[in-house]
């Protein structure tokens, strides 16, 4: 290729993008009420992101359908992180400042909403998490909020349950080695010596495969019961590698192992586990049985915790717009003053913090199925 | 007048701009492949960032510390490792830069995988055109100087820039302390604009970032650093303008980089040398993929 037309291809797609950009600039229409959704819609934690934006678009779907908010129409605008925290920060820049959203339903990581947070603060765009659990995100952000309890409070609740419904008082801990599984580890840790005995800690790095190194030690201190701190995917083969190594005890989790992935992963060897989640898909209420009746219509496939507690995060904004209005403000007025508002993942309080009261759903896999249990 | 997103895009570009000059100094300049930028760019973050926040150092005094303390990890790397040569140096580099994440993975101090938060906003757009303007003065004096001939003698042949009576070791250790300098000077940028950092964004992937900007651009090359890390840092980001495309645009994207480097393999401005008709990228890259199978030296 000649030098001359090398250099006419770089300027025609200098220019093409160029062109896109201002193509695209939004105008601003008239009764559109803009939600930016930020995420990973690519890369390892896809699934969580994708799900997230699902669950969003089945609530703004409904919305605009019903008609309960007048003349107001909700949408969505949504960019990908592809899980990395930078990128989320230029997700919420380009939201707030080009698409001019009126409020934005993530980040989806902890991460992301650690680095989107500050950016949303100084330009005033009220911001509620669906799943970030990191301990005390939300704090000194009056413009952050999030629907999800945080670690410790899930964790509280599940110690709590162990110790005094199940009897149990030595216990092991495996976690991931990243802030979800830190976070899920130190709270543990903290509430289960208040309340009983930790015989063992044993970390673990994000993707690995082989648990028994950590199991043998854990075997030896002789516990009753084994507390995983990560995903379903790593939940799922440490319980069949303590079963294979004949470490029968019983096993907890949190909402991270709350996936059908569990037990299509870990068939037998999960049977017995209790984890906290955020939502029981199962829950008869009509509410919830609305909620994924519609989510299998237009997704095509059973909705997760993450798109339940996104479908939430979006009715919490639009009683935030019918209780409070519709201007960024306002909808920040409405969601801090949210107090028991009634969604499929439990009665939601936003306290003073902008933190989340609810309480957790104890699940158990029973027969190949999770089974609500409290 | 810019919108805060575009001025964001901008600041990105400066610190990659930083990030991927100091880069093509140990690369570009003295054909030494590390693929290990992130973990200097992670010391600068943390280490600007705890002072500022823990002993409330002024922002110029706190990228200095951090640049400093990138440089002393730099040397003391540089020591031992810059005795090997082309992928064995690369694996060093790289094993330097996943130690350095897994530490910071488990410090109390730095927030472990949780991250570390509440650092004040500081960098502006101004500090880093200074800084970018610093960075690229300050490396073509270096490349123009004694030092710099040096270096580039290493890069076009080791043993016979050794037997001209260069310290080549010596060399290369200096050019590794002022590559992690300028790395450490990015990340304390860095830290100080996005207010939060945590250690998986300094993994392997940001190194490779890196060193796609330099080769990208064009190896050896001044320019070539500046125009690699603007087409690595906008293209994502002016993707996200596609419309209805823009589910697509990772792996437009791709392409775009598959493209470039089958049209361009000497980079954007890399210029074919003429004694040889290679471009430095060309004849570094068969020279290191020579180096681990036993084949001949390009």
């Amino acid at each position: 290729m000649s030098r001359k037309s090398y250099w006419m291809i770089v300027t025609a797609a200098i220019l093409c993008l160029a062109m896109a950009m201002v193509g695209c600039s939004p105008e601003e229409e008239a009764g559109v009420l803009k939600i930016g959704n930020v995420g990973p819609l690519t890369g390892g934690a896809a699934n969580y992101g994708i799900n997230v934006l699902r669950g969003i678009e089945v609530a703004v779907d409904e919305a605009n359908a019903s008609g309960e908010l007048g003349d107001l129409t909700l949408k969505v605008y949504s960019e990908d992180t592809g899980g990395d925290w930078s990128k989320a920060a230029n997700a919420f820049s380009k939201l707030i400042d080009v698409d001019k959203v009126d409020v934005i339903i993530g980040g989806v990581l902890s991460s992301e909403s650690e680095a989107g947070g500050p950016i949303a603060k100084d330009a005033a765009i009220p911001t509620i998490s669906p799943s970030s659990t990191s301990a005390g995100l939300t704090l000194d952000n009056p413009y952050l909020f999030r629907n999800c309890l945080s670690d410790e409070a899930q964790i509280e609740q599940m110690a709590e349950y162990a110790v005094n419904e199940l009897g149990l008082g030595r216990f092991a801990i495996l976690y991931t080695n990243n802030d979800y599984g830190v976070s899920l580890k130190d709270s543990f840790e903290a509430k289960a010596k208040e309340l009983a005995k930790v015989v063992a800690i044993e970390g673990f790095m994000d993707g690995d495969e082989n648990f028994k190194p950590q199991l043998t030690k854990i075997k030896q201190s002789n516990p009753d019961c084994l507390y995983i701190g990560g995903y379903y995917t790593e939940g799922a083969k440490i319980a069949q590698q303590a079963r294979e190594m004949d470490l029968n005890v019983q096993i907890l989790g949190a909402d991270g192992l709350c996936n059908v992935a569990l037990i299509e992963i870990g068939e037998e060897a999960v049977e017995g586990t209790y984890a906290t989640s955020g939502f029981y898909p199962d829950d008869p209420t009509p509410a919830v049985q609305n909620f994924v009746t519609a989510y299998k219509e237009k997704h095509g496939e059973d909705p997760d915790m993450f798109a339940a507690q996104a479908y939430d995060a979006a009715r919490i904004v639009i009683n935030a717009i019918k209780t409070s209005g519709p201007s960024s403000e306002e909808i920040r007025e409405g969601i801090a003053a949210t107090w028991n508002f009634p969604g499929i993942t439990g009665n939601t309080s936003i306290d003073e913090e902008g933190d989340t009261i609810k309480d957790v759903l104890i699940l158990k896999v029973e027969n190949g199925k999770f089974v609500r249990v409290r | 007048m810019l919108s805060p997103y575009y001025i964001q895009l901008v600041i990105l570009v400066g610190i990659n701009t930083i990030m991927a000059s100091s880069l093509n100094l140990i690369i570009g300049y003295t054909g030494q492949l590390s693929i290990g930028h992130a973990a200097f760019m992670s010391i600068g973050a943390y280490a600007s960032a705890l002072v500022t926040v823990h002993f409330n150092f002024p922002f110029i005094a706190s990228l200095l510390f951090g640049a400093l303390v990138a440089t002393l990890f730099g040397l003391l790397i540089g020591a031992p490792t810059l005795k090997l040569k082309g992928d064995y140096l690369a694996i060093a580099t790289l094993g330097f830069c996943e130690i350095v994440r897994i530490v910071f993975l488990n410090l109390d101090i730095t927030g472990g995988s949780v991250g570390l938060r509440g650092i004040p906003k500081k960098t502006t757009l101004l500090t880093v055109v200074v800084a970018v303007l610093i960075t690229i003065f300050v490396l073509n004096r270096i490349i123009n100087s004694r030092i710099g001939r040096a270096l580039i003698a290493i890069r076009e042949d080791e043993t016979a820039a050794e037997s001209m009576g260069i310290n080549t070791t010596y060399y290369k250790v200096i050019c590794f302390g002022v590559g992690a300098f300028f790395g450490g000077l990015g990340g304390g940028l860095f830290a100080h604009f996005f207010r939060f950092i945590q250690p998986n964004s300094f993994g392997f992937m940001c190194s490779i970032e890196h060193l796609c900007m330099v080769v990208l651009g064009g190896m050896g090359s001044m320019w070539g650093a500046f125009i690699g890390a603007t087409a690595i840092t906008a293209i994502p980001e002016l993707l996200r303008f596609l419309g209805d495309f823009a589910d697509y645009r990772m792996v437009i994207y791709g392409a775009i980089l598959v493209i470039m480097m089958r049209v361009r393999p000497q980079g954007i401005i890399g210029q074919r040398l003429s004694a040889d008709q290679v471009s430095i990228g060309e004849k570094l890259f068969n020279r290191w993929a020579g180096m681990g199978t036993g084949g001949k030296r390009g």
